[in-house]
């Protein structure tokens, strides 16, 4: 139902092109669906699918830089575009696993500037969360996690404010709590995560995280397997939006 | 001889060394006899007083190197160590026989290393001239020396004398690693200079464009020089005919033959940027092979050492990056596939199942076997400035980030100050088990030091059969950690000796077999990071009594073979010696 759904609410071009990328099996073919896909993001800045699907395709066919360019001319002729503006940044995001470690500094901060755009236009629960959650996978080192934690912080109220809960909100509360955590604050990031468990029974990621809680070591060791930046993060809007 | 029993027998001369007091098992197999020792003397990073001095400190915190070889032919092997302060003396440690070493280097004339212009990096020893006697190449930012040895005077001491002009070896370059083979198989022996700036002279830079253009990329730097040994004590650069074109960030240069075809090829260990692989094409010209072999990497490799860890005949290489909190690049152990149908040699990296992935900011890294059990073990020193509490990775990050910004540009770098970059990290002693997997013993055996290693030399100081280290440290005292691990286990060393002009038989290949395994080892000439371990091969035994089979690939491409050998000794073989 939620693609037919999909089908009314979005342009025939997305919908004929969303099964064209699922298609594309091979890098070749991810290559040859490109245009399709980004004349479909052309026609419609704003929608996450669409932007999605083609962020996938060029993954697969490994073509980040254009796809950086692509973004960029999209950004310039429709520079109110929120959510342009974050596909920009997750264009940036897509690429790093390809690059150099500098050369992943460089972008994730491509990717934060992007994202601060997106945010600057329209403060939405999936900007701030985004954002956020960017933040942590920068080292200690360079301070980046406060800024997370207070992105989160307001991702986790719209989360609480909503009435309806919608499960992708669980990720709000998990990355709020891995924030207090790489802030040296336990205590809150057990009390978030549990929070996040009682609005979300069962979310494995969060119990997963609760379950060593009584172990900083060890959770400290889980926390940095899921933040790890040399591991591909997982950009696909597409079971973000699909709860709405 | 100092308690050493010589013994010559049929072309075999023998040296046996009584064996002292082992540690007890569980004990610490290794140790720190610096100050007893008498090399107890620190090395200073050079600090320039140009317009981008505060700049450089932070990236020129080099020099501090180590080269072992037997100069004065007693049996015992010595030391040569760099400083590079300006007006300080580099070192050249005689070793007395009883695990303590006397600076001879003034009276023998290869102390001035470091003045106005020049400032050493890292040292060789090579018999260039094959006269029987190590001659020593330093290799400074600024102008090389070559110093000829001319043996013993009257008095019994070994002199050199300065003959750089003379071989034609004369050029500014911020050289910092140096390896010496027969790449052409001509009988002589020649060198390969590894570069790491541009020849801009650093003590007076006329343009501060001299920084690396990227973190990745960069090709900006000094590349390498061959020196093709023409004979008559003199050399030509021939680079560019033996096939390089390089102007890469070179750290470290390491030579093998990686494809057992009788000719040596070259790995280069490049900062900011790929590192490189070369084929020796066996007619004085090399192929670059990178691609296909290792693949384009955007690491910052700092060291290229050969050696078969998992005693499957092939040579593989160990490679230092950068492994931090903020910059994850892993080692390399390449382990060699062997050459497939098409003839080619390729590579896997096995860092990460090896358990040799992370070294923190890696340096000098050597192969040896520090229990004599058969299996190659590896040393790994690391850090790059340890100094004050505050990090300078903030700072170079936020000039990372800056739109726009001209790296090549000296002035565009954070001075370093007195923040730490990677500093106080622990080395490793990564304890072989088996070909397959590395343990960290490092801490237990006292070898888990914070001090910013760079150079690491391997020898048999006391020729008990066990192998010592000596670290070399940036800006710090060096260590000296002597091998008091228990004697149960056999072992047997060789010293090659060849017939021509190579008579160090540096690419000399050897093929032990006992105990029902066979090793493979050679001679290399000068590699691992600023270091140059001792050219005897040495072979743990495990509880083998006896070698069954001796087989020796000279550089002249004959092969040689001994049989039923007996352990515990040093065993000098001489090419075209049927015994």
């Amino acid at each position: 139902m939620k693609r037919i759904a999909c089908a009314v609410l979005l342009t025939l071009a997305v919908c004929t092109v969303l099964p064209a990328a699922a298609r594309a099996g091979t890098p070749a073919e991810a290559a040859a669906a490109l245009p399709r896909l980004e004349a479909a993001v052309a026609a419609d800045p704003e929608n996450l699918r669409a932007a999605s699907a083609y962020r996938m395709a060029v993954i697969q066919a490994g073509e980040y830089d254009r796809c950086i360019a692509f973004f960029e001319k999209l950004v310039t002729d429709h520079p109110q575009a929120a959510n342009a503006w974050l596909n920009f940044g997750f264009a940036y995001v897509d690429k790093i696993p390809a690059a150099g470690s500098i050369t992943q500094v460089i972008l994730a901060n491509d990717a934060l500037t992007r994202f601060s755009k997106s945010i600057e236009i329209r403060k939405s629960w999936l900007a701030l969360f985004t954002r956020g959650n960017s933040y942590l996978y920068w080292p200690v080192i360079f301070g980046r996690a406060p800024l997370g934690v207070a992105d989160l912080e307001e991702a986790v109220g719209i989360a609480r404010r909503e009435e309806k809960k919608r499960r992708v909100y669980a990720r709000s509360f998990i990355a709020l709590g891995d924030g207090y955590f790489k802030t040296e604050q336990l205590d809150k990031a057990k009390a978030v995560w549990q929070e996040g468990l009682t609005l979300f029974p069962g979310e494995p990621q969060l119990q997963a995280r609760l379950a060593r809680s009584g172990n900083a070591e060890e959770l400290g060791t889980y926390i940095n397997e899921q933040l790890d930046p040399n591991k591909r993060v997982d950009t696909d809007l597409l079971p973000l939006v699909e709860g709405e | 001889m100092k308690g050493t029993a010589w013994v010559l027998a049929a072309g075999i001369v023998l040296t046996v060394q009584p064996a002292p007091p082992a540690a007890a098992s569980g004990e610490r197999w290794f140790a720190d006899v610096t100050e007893a020792a008498g090399v107890a003397v620190p090395h200073t990073n050079r600090s320039f007083e140009n317009p981008y001095a505060d700049i450089m400190a932070g990236y020129t915190a080099l020099g501090a190197a180590a080269a072992v070889a037997d100069f004065d032919g007693d049996g015992f092997e010595d030391l040569f160590v760099t400083d590079s302060a300006q007006g300080s003396r580099n070192r050249l440690f005689r070793n007395n026989g009883d695990f303590t070493f006397t600076d001879v280097a003034a009276a023998a004339g290869v102390a001035a290393g470091n003045d106005a212009a020049n400032a050493s990096a890292d040292a060789l020893w090579l018999d260039y001239d094959g006269d029987g006697r190590p001659d020593l190449f330093v290799v400074r930012f600024g102008r090389n020396q070559l110093f000829h040895n001319e043996g013993p005077d009257a008095a019994g001491n070994v002199r050199f004398r300065e003959v750089t002009r003379q071989a034609g070896l004369d050029r500014y370059a911020n050289s910092i690693t140096a390896v010496a083979f027969d790449y052409d198989r001509d009988g002589r022996v020649d060198l390969f200079v590894g570069d790491y700036f541009q020849p801009v002279n650093l003590f007076k830079p006329d343009t501060p464009r001299f920084f690396p253009e990227s973190f990745e990329t960069a090709n900006n730097g000094g590349g390498l020089t061959v020196w093709k040994n023409l004979g008559g004590g003199t050399f030509r650069d021939t680079t560019k005919e033996a096939g390089f074109a390089l102007s890469g960030w070179t750290l470290d240069l390491g030579h093998a033959d990686a494809d057992l075809d009788g000719d040596d090829d070259l790995y280069v260990a490049c900062d900011f940027g790929t590192d490189r692989f070369f084929v020796n094409n066996g007619d004085g010209t090399f192929r670059d092979a990178t691609k296909e072999a290792i693949g384009i990497d955007t690491k910052k490799g700092m060291n290229a050492e050969w050696g078969d860890y998992d005693n499957d005949g092939w040579l593989d290489v160990f490679v230092t990056n950068i492994t931090d909190e903020y910059m994850r690049e892993g080692n390399f152990l390449w382990r060699n596939n062997g050459p497939g149908p098409d003839g080619k040699v390729t590579f896997s990296d096995v860092s990460r199942e090896t358990g040799t992935h992370d070294t923190g900011w890696g340096w000098g890294g050597k192969f040896f076997d520090y229990d004599n059990d058969g299996w190659l073990d590896l040393y790994v020193v690391n850090g790059w400035v340890s100094a004050g509490p505050q990090s300078y990775v903030p700072d170079v990050f936020e000039m990372i980030v800056r739109p726009g910004v001209d790296l090549a540009d000296a002035r565009s770098w954070p001075p370093m100050g007195k923040k730490s970059l990677s500093g106080y990290q622990k080395k490793r002693l990564f304890h072989n088990q088996g070909g397959g997997l590395f343990k960290d013993e490092a801490a237990r055996h006292g070898l888990d030091a914070t001090r910013d290693g760079r150079g690491i030399a391997v020898a048999d100081f006391d020729n008990d059969g066990r192998l010592d280290l000596f670290v070399a440290n940036a800006n710090n005292l060096p260590f000296l950690y002597r091998n008091q691990s228990p004697a149960s286990a056999r072992w047997a060393g060789f010293l090659l000796e060849g017939r021509d002009g190579n008579r160090e038989a540096i690419g000399a290949v050897v093929k032990v077999t006992a105990g029902g395994r066979t090793q493979l080892r050679f001679v290399d000439g000068g590699n691992g990071f600023a270091a140059q371990s001792s050219r005897r091969l040495h072979v743990g035994l495990g509880t083998a009594e006896r070698i069954d089979k001796l087989e020796v690939l000279w550089p002249s491409g004959r092969r040689q073979v001994l049989e039923n050998l007996p352990a515990g000794r040093y065993v000098r073989l001489v090419e075209g010696d049927s015994k």
